[in-house]
């Protein structure tokens, strides 16, 4: 939020940036149809790399995290071996399959050990111990450690890959928009809070749910909208898009409207996360942060494509993820990261900043399941995206032209 | 007995019912009560908002005493229910998605020392 008099409104003309883009209805099948669900599952999942975790969630030697990835359903295991060195394996023991380490986190002092038959693991992955060796009939245990699942970092985010021979690297994966993003201080949000949800709709619906801000005044009327349209901004409209290959940014506008008597302590007494840009940044926003240098921005969308998107500011950011799970299922996935309170009273402001934005995320899910029962029963065969909804028909664009290279690739 | 820190004797009658372990708690509270019982919650905190944050101002986390860690966790309880009265006037986020639908894999701790 910014107290500026008299910004000026966005304007219209966001689409016509990207001629290449179109402007007419866009076909619903997309949302639906279980064939080419099926076929994003191979073209566009299989081939995509899946935040998982900060590396602060191992911050010493035997620290771990495990992770089930949703839309593949592979149980991974995350810890730093004695060297510094994070690793990511299936957690799937060599024995038979049992999973190797059952918590959802904690501290290993050396050995994971399978709670079916006791074979033991090193934070290398290293088969250490192999209960009654003698009855293995002499099975050679170098070749019985965990395996390894393709994991790479990007700003202190683990990234996996769900098949064994990566489509790409997560550098190419994450292309110019991670070059962009990378050197926000990403790290300096150490707390953070995380809930998922299964919502009874098509995974793109849940990645276009924060992607327009043209409802904001209508679906949020009490919540997000007085600062999104205070000032003349009365259809919330967007600073601006860039779209960069299949990734893209919206740059949100806000200006401060007089906030809410407990918004009010959180925010000028409890140094509260909320969108507050302050002029002494003790960093500079790398290129593809804040990208129109607006006095007006509070905000970015950062999507990488497909389906992880950072909500950001100055001080927080949240990171949504959706899984598909079915034409008409996924689940939602949100990080809410804000940065480490300095005092018993800062924890109100992290506590109010979670609040806010789940109750606003409760707002936004809202619509999901109706839209999908439309879909789902040919109620509606079209969508007509206004012009600040471009990073919808862009999503839809990537998605069709993914899928038409992948019909051309079979097809040999 | 006395249950928060000197000064916020007119928050004590709230202290059996609004101190409560973890955000989750905190949001099956409010999804759990009539917009009546929260407002009056919040009528009396409200005023004392600033006093109370200007006491735990003087902590780190993990450093509170008892009391303090009370008064910490009534102010918690506000973030939670401030939406329900300011936003919505209703427990609810209005023709909201079922919070009941949200499961918590991670919350930050109340009272423990951040880095
Ligand atoms: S499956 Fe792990 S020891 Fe048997
Ligand atoms: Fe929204």
């Amino acid at each position: 939020m910014n107290k500026i008099s008299n910004p000026p409104v966005p304007g219209i003309g966001l689409t016509a940036k990207y001629p290449e883009i179109g402007t007419g209805p866009v076909d619903t099948a997309i949302y639906h149809d279980p064939a080419i669900f099926a076929k994003e599952m191979e073209a566009i999942f299989k081939r995509s790399w899946y935040m998982i975790g900060r590396v602060e969630q191992v911050q010493k030697p035997g620290d771990f995290f495990t992770y089930e990835l949703p839309s593949f359903r592979q149980a991974i295991l995350v810890c730093r071996d004695r060297d510094g060195t994070v690793n990511a394996f299936h957690n799937v023991c060599t024995h038979r399959g049992n999973l190797v380490e059952h918590r959802a986190s904690g501290h290993c002092n050396g050995l994971f050990t399978c709670r079916f038959h006791g074979w033991s693991f090193d934070l290398r992955g290293r088969l250490a111990g192999m209960r009654d060796e003698e009855g293995f009939f002499g099975a050679d245990k170098s070749r019985l450690g965990l395996k390894k699942i393709p994991m790479d970092i990007w700003e202190g985010f683990i990234f996996v890959s769900p098949v064994d021979e990566p489509y790409q690297t997560l550098t190419e994966f994450l292309g110019e928009q991670g070059v962009d993003t990378a050197g926000y201080p990403w790290g300096a949000c150490t707390q953070s809070y995380q809930f998922e949800t299964e919502i009874g709709c098509n995974w793109k619906l849940a990645v276009d749910s924060p992607s327009e801000v043209y409802h904001i005044p209508v679906l949020h009327p009490n919540s997000a909208a007085p600062t999104m349209t205070a000032s003349g901004n009365p259809h919330g409209r967007l600073l601006g898009v860039e779209l960069k290959g299949p990734h893209r940014t919206n740059s949100h506008y806000s200006v401060l409207a007089e906030p809410k008597p407990v918004q009010k302590l959180a925010y000028v007494h409890a140094q509260a996360a909320q969108n507050v840009v302050q002029q002494d940044l003790e960093y500079e926003f790398p290129k593809g942060i804040n990208p129109t240098r607006s006095p007006w921005w509070t905000v970015d969308l950062i999507t990488f494509f497909p389906a992880l998107s950072f909500t950001l500011s100055a001080h927080m950011y949240t990171a949504h993820q959706v899984w598909p799970l079915a034409a008409n299922r996924c689940l939602y996935q949100q990080r809410v990261f804000v940065r480490p309170a300095q005092n018993a009273a800062q924890r109100f402001g992290q506590e109010n900043t979670m609040v806010e934005f789940r109750d606003v995320v409760m707002e936004d899910l809202s619509t999901l399941e109706r839209i999908q029962r439309a879909l789902d029963t040919g109620q509606i065969k079209q969508f007509h995206y206004h012009d600040h909804e471009l990073a919808l028909r862009h999503q839809h664009k990537a998605v069709t032209d993914i899928l038409a290279l992948y019909d051309r690739e079979q097809a040999g | 007995m006395q249950n928060l820190p000197a000064g916020f004797e007119t928050l004590e009658k709230f202290a059996d019912g609004w101190v409560l372990p973890d955000a989750v708690a905190r949001m099956t509270r409010r999804q759990g009560s009539s917009i009546e019982e929260i407002r009056g919650f919040y009528d009396a905190m409200l005023p004392q908002g600033e006093a109370a944050l200007a006491y735990l101002r003087q902590y780190p986390l993990g450093a509170l005493p008892p009391e303090g860690e009370r008064l910490l966790k009534l102010m918690l309880a506000l973030a939670e229910i401030a939406p329900a009265v300011e936003w919505y006037n209703g427990p609810q986020v209005t023709d909201g998605f079922p919070v009941q639908r949200i499961h918590y894999l991670r919350q930050i701790p109340d009272n423990i020392a951040q880095a």
